[in-house]
């Protein structure tokens, strides 16, 4: 899977439409495989909870970033990161999608969990460190 | 707009966050789950929100949400998720190949 910008030949000008929509949401039959709404509401959260609160714990670089920017345009910086947030994001799940591909998904559900489970290690290890 | 300071803010972010656990997480999260685009909105989100909460409490921040119950919550968060992994694997979804999750 690549995310290549559209490489529709432009050889007319005719701005006017917009290219045609390729990616049309999925209607809301079930097909057997695909997460349900609520499937998907639930990763989701499990995601969004788990790695907000990771970074809440870990928020001394960016703290420190903002406060040095604090003087000036804070909102930059804020924008600045933001968009970098967004791009690690992104690779991450792009990288984890594409050794979904490569490799047999047994494999990846155990090192996918010893890397939970290193990272849950190291979180405690810095608690106690403290 | 000062795009100096953008470009400085996203470049210093971007290599921090690198390999970082968020994105390890990212990572490890979206190469079993059967849907990308939870996971891909999820980590997003959270970490748009923490660095906006940073923004907006800066030094405040960790009388808000003390680091050690943080630290220790996002653990529990971490074992919970790796012990699902390893231990009760969801069953179909992984049989199917890929192919038969949309991408988004």
């Amino acid at each position: 899977m690549t995310i290549s910008p559209l490489s529709a030949p432009v050889s007319t000008p005719q701005p006017a439409e917009p290219s045609a929509p390729d990616l049309t949401p999925i209607p809301s039959q079930p097909l057997s495989s695909k997460p349900t709404w609520k499937e998907e509401l639930g990763i989701f959260a499990s995601t969004f909870i788990t790695i907000f609160l990771a970074e809440l714990g870990d928020k001394t670089q960016l703290t420190t970033l903002f406060m040095s920017a604090q003087s000036d345009t804070p909102w930059i910086v804020f924008t600045g990161a933001a968009l970098a947030l967004v791009a690690t994001s992104l690779v991450g799940v792009l990288l984890g999608r594409w050794l979904a591909k490569h490799i047999s998904p047994r494999t990846l559900e155990i090192s996918a969990g010893l890397l939970l489970l290193v990272m849950s290690a190291l979180l405690v290890a810095d608690v106690i460190k403290s | 707009m000062d795009w100096n300071l953008l470009g400085l803010s996203f470049v210093t972010v971007f290599i921090s966050e690198l390999g970082d656990k968020s994105q390890l997480a990212a990572i490890a999260l979206s190469g079993r789950s059967s849907s990308l685009r939870a996971v891909f909105l999820g980590s997003t989100a959270a970490l748009i929100l923490a660095s906006f909460l940073g923004v907006l409490l800066g030094d405040g921040l960790s009388q808000f949400f003390p680091t050690r119950w943080v630290k220790i919550a996002a653990a529990l968060g971490f074992a919970v998720m790796a012990i699902r992994l390893l231990f009760f694997r969801e069953n179909e979804v992984d049989e199917l190949g890929d192919e038969a999750i949309a991408p988004e």
